[in-house]
């Protein structure tokens, strides 16, 4: 009796053992052996350390809560449920410490890269991918020099510098016509060590003629900048309709509070790209300086409710919703979309899966996505402005929730 | 230590240098070579003014910057080659060393007022470089054209998109050729003439001028030979980032990386830089390696145990790196050639 149960064990063995062979060689089982054995890396680099420091700190929570949302969901499934796996890096806020992080994200076998927040480090890390074919997606980084090197692997997914501006310049027009056109002279505030500040009086001095708006003084500023007295007083005693500022948080805290201050209120403050003027942060801790500021930035779109979801997860990690850290979750998710679509975690397919995509599902008001060389041309801007403990939408009329308060009450 | 030990410990490191990366075949390990080599190197620079001329610059980014932003601005505004754009660097950053130097030490500056000075012509060249729009488009930077066609890899001196050699191997022994070069002078100038009344300088600047050493003329000579060092420096890495902008190019940042090589692997030594760089390196990859990934979800804790060792390192080898080496020598030598 025992000899012949272990004799029918020995030749069901074999027989399964056979089975399993031949179906694992067909690849009837591949879909299981990839989600057992292959997990999708995903390298995300950002300034965790150095003086940009908060911003990818904030950054690399939004790119984090996003590849575990998508874990939590069954991973990848077009990959059988493959998981997707973090491999963090910390640029130290230098473009070069990027770049190395690159190469470590390389020899990890990431078949992606999410990062790096500042423009610099930004075009020293997608160069560095660039060397191993890696798809890189920006996720901040403003600078329209990062899409237009020709880098076959590098996609913003976000609008960049030039788009935001003209964008601003449109919505502001409006929002002056909605009003009565009561917007005669201008001053533009912005800064000037990287770059971003200083491509926007040009470009606002631009708009703005053609509607017999004149800008009467721009104000330029290093970044840090640790006052802003005399351009306050300066600005006191031109007495512009609308100030128009562009800065980094720190600077744009500082230049508000010191407006605050020095008691110069004008017709409105309206941001583009403003540092602070749209921060839940800035709101939290100066409401007073905050009221009526807009601002003309990245923004979500209000009525998406995975983006108040998100919203209410970076509250509860006791971080601040800011646009830092849904740009980071939103290159993610569009980086995912790609490897989903493309069902492999290799390079070249998922940077082909990228190129031709028309994700919608972003939590960012941009529509289907459409690829012009690396650059997503659906990505817009919002304008917001600050109303009690709120932060509205204002423009354009699709996403807004409430009208512009302008000119703003004394 | 002898002079033949000295000569079989330079051989062996070069050797090592020249062979390692072959047998590394790691884009990751050859990339943090070359970041080794390259902070070597800019130590070197500050070396010959600080470690053997005693003249503390705190602003060698001044040099790096002025070269890095030449390289780039006759390449990106006039299409020059970028082999001919370095000498041009090379020589208008000497240019920039002698003025700094001339109007120094013309006026007697020494000690904690020639490293002010040094500092306030990087800070003001910082300054400079954000506002000139026209000449040096401001915040924005220079972003060089990449070149993504492998025959034209030599020629525009970029390797990102060379062949297969070059592409991995290119950078690394361009800053190893540098290295090797800016070494062989500074050892050069350790045993010539020159170098013998730098010290003398660096030991008493009032006895050398006494036995009449023109001390104005050594550390003249010692300025325009560091900014040259560190010039080559600002080169290698625009053709390697293509991109450099007021912040990178004059902020603090490289003037501490150019100090803290020689103080760390020992001040007015050949090899104390190089020393200091690979300690400086190491250590920070092996905190990064260990205490960084065990916590990296607390980002800067490894950066604090590399900061706590470098405080340690400064606290009990004031000879540095090359001071230790020298000890451990002496006592597995008997005390013979010490």
């Amino acid at each position: 009796m025992t000899r012949d149960i272990s004799n029918k064990s020995r030749r069901d063995f074999i027989k399964i053992a056979g089975a399993t062979t031949a179906l694992t060689a067909t690849g009837v089982f591949s879909p299981f052996v990839a989600r057992a054995a292959a997990p999708v890396k995903i390298g995300i680099v950002h300034p965790v350390t150095g003086w940009a420091q908060y911003s990818g700190s904030q950054a690399r929570f939004g790119a984090q809560a996003a590849l575990k949302e998508v874990n939590a969901a069954g991973g990848i499934k077009s990959m059988g449920g493959a998981m997707l796996e973090a491999m963090l890096g910390d640029a130290q806020s230098k473009p070069e410490i990027g770049a190395a992080e690159v190469e470590k994200f390389n020899e990890g076998g990431a078949s992606a890269i999410v990062g790096a927040y500042a423009s610099n480090i930004c075009l020293a890390t997608t160069q560095a991918a660039a060397k191993h074919g890696i798809p890189h997606v920006v996720d901040v980084g403003v600078s329209d020099k990062i899409v237009s090197r020709g880098l076959e692997n590098t996609f913003r997914f976000g609008p960049g510098f030039g788009a935001i501006t003209k964008a601003g310049v449109e919505s502001f027009l409006a929002i002056n016509k909605a009003a009565g056109s009561p917007t005669k002279t201008v001053a533009i505030v912005n800064e000037e060590t990287t770059g971003f500040g200083a491509g926007i009086a040009k470009i606002m001095t631009k708009g703005l003629a053609p509607a017999g708006i004149e800008v009467v003084e721009v104000l330029s500023h290093p970044t840090p900048n640790k006052d802003f007295r005399n351009i306050v007083l300066k600005l006191k005693e031109i007495d512009p309709d609308v100030l128009i500022p562009s800065h980094y948080y720190n600077e744009g805290v500082l230049f508000l509070r010191t407006l605050q201050r020095q008691k110069v209120q004008p017709k409105a403050i309206y941001s583009v790209l403003g540092g602070a003027s749209s921060q839940f942060r800035f709101l939290s801790e100066f409401p007073d300086a905050a009221q009526y500021v807009m601002d003309c930035n990245h923004w979500f779109d209000p009525k998406n409710p995975a983006a108040k979801a998100l919203q209410a997860k970076t509250n509860a990690a006791g971080l601040h919703f800011n646009y830092e850290v849904f740009l980071a979750y939103t290159a993610m998710m569009f980086t995912v979309d790609a490897i989903e679509r493309a069902g492999s975690s290799n390079r070249a397919k998922i940077m082909e899966a990228m190129a031709s995509s028309k994700w919608s599902g972003s939590i960012m008001p941009y529509g289907p996505t459409v690829m012009d060389k690396g650059q997503n041309t659906g990505a817009r801007p919002l304008v917001t402005q600050v109303m009690g403990d709120k932060i509205n939408v204002i423009s354009p009329s699709e996403y807004a929730s409430t009208s512009a308060v302008f000119p703003r009450p004394a | 230590m002898s002079e033949r030990a000295r000569l079989s410990g330079w051989t062996i490191i070069l050797l090592t240098l020249a062979l390692l990366p072959l047998y590394l075949h790691s884009a990751r390990w050859i990339d943090f070579l070359e970041m080794t080599l390259f902070v070597a190197v800019l130590g070197q620079g500050w070396n010959i003014l600080g470690g053997y001329g005693g003249q503390y610059s705190f602003g060698n980014a001044l040099l790096f910057g002025t070269g890095a932003y030449i390289q780039a601005l006759l390449q990106f505004k006039f299409g020059i080659s970028p082999w001919i754009a370095m000498w041009f660097a090379i020589a208008g950053v000497v240019a920039v060393g002698a003025m700094v130097g001339f109007l120094s030490f013309r006026y007697g500056l020494r000690g904690s007022y020639f490293a002010l000075i040094t500092l306030a012509f990087a800070e003001a060249f910082l300054v400079l470089s954000r506002s000139l729009k026209s000449i040096t488009e401001g915040g924005s930077g220079v972003q060089l054209a990449l070149n993504q066609d492998p025959a034209q890899a030599i020629a525009t001196f970029q390797f990102n998109f060379a062949g297969p050699f070059l592409k991995e191997y290119g950078f690394y022994y361009t800053i190893f050729t540098i290295l090797l070069v800016t070494y062989a002078i500074t050892w050069w100038m350790e045993r010539s003439r020159f170098g013998a009344q730098l010290v003398a300088v660096r030991e008493n600047e009032d006895a050398a001028l006494a036995l009449g050493i023109n001390t104005f003329k050594v550390k003249l000579g010692a300025i325009c030979l560091s900014s040259a060092i560190t010039a080559s420096c600002g080169v290698y890495y625009v053709q390697k980032f293509l991109f450099i902008e007021p912040g990178i190019a004059f902020g603090p940042s490289k003037s501490v990386e150019a100090l803290f090589a020689p103080i760390i692997g020992g001040l007015g030594t050949v090899v104390g830089p190089l020393l200091g760089s690979v300690f400086i390196h190491g250590v920070g990859e092996a905190t990064k390696m260990t205490i960084g990934q065990a916590l990296g979800g607390r980002p800067g804790v490894d950066l604090i145990l590399f900061g706590t060792i470098l405080i340690l390192v400064l606290a009990f080898l004031p000879r540095g790196l090359v001071g230790l080496v020298e000890a451990v020598w002496k006592r597995l030598s008997g005390g013979r050639d010490a």
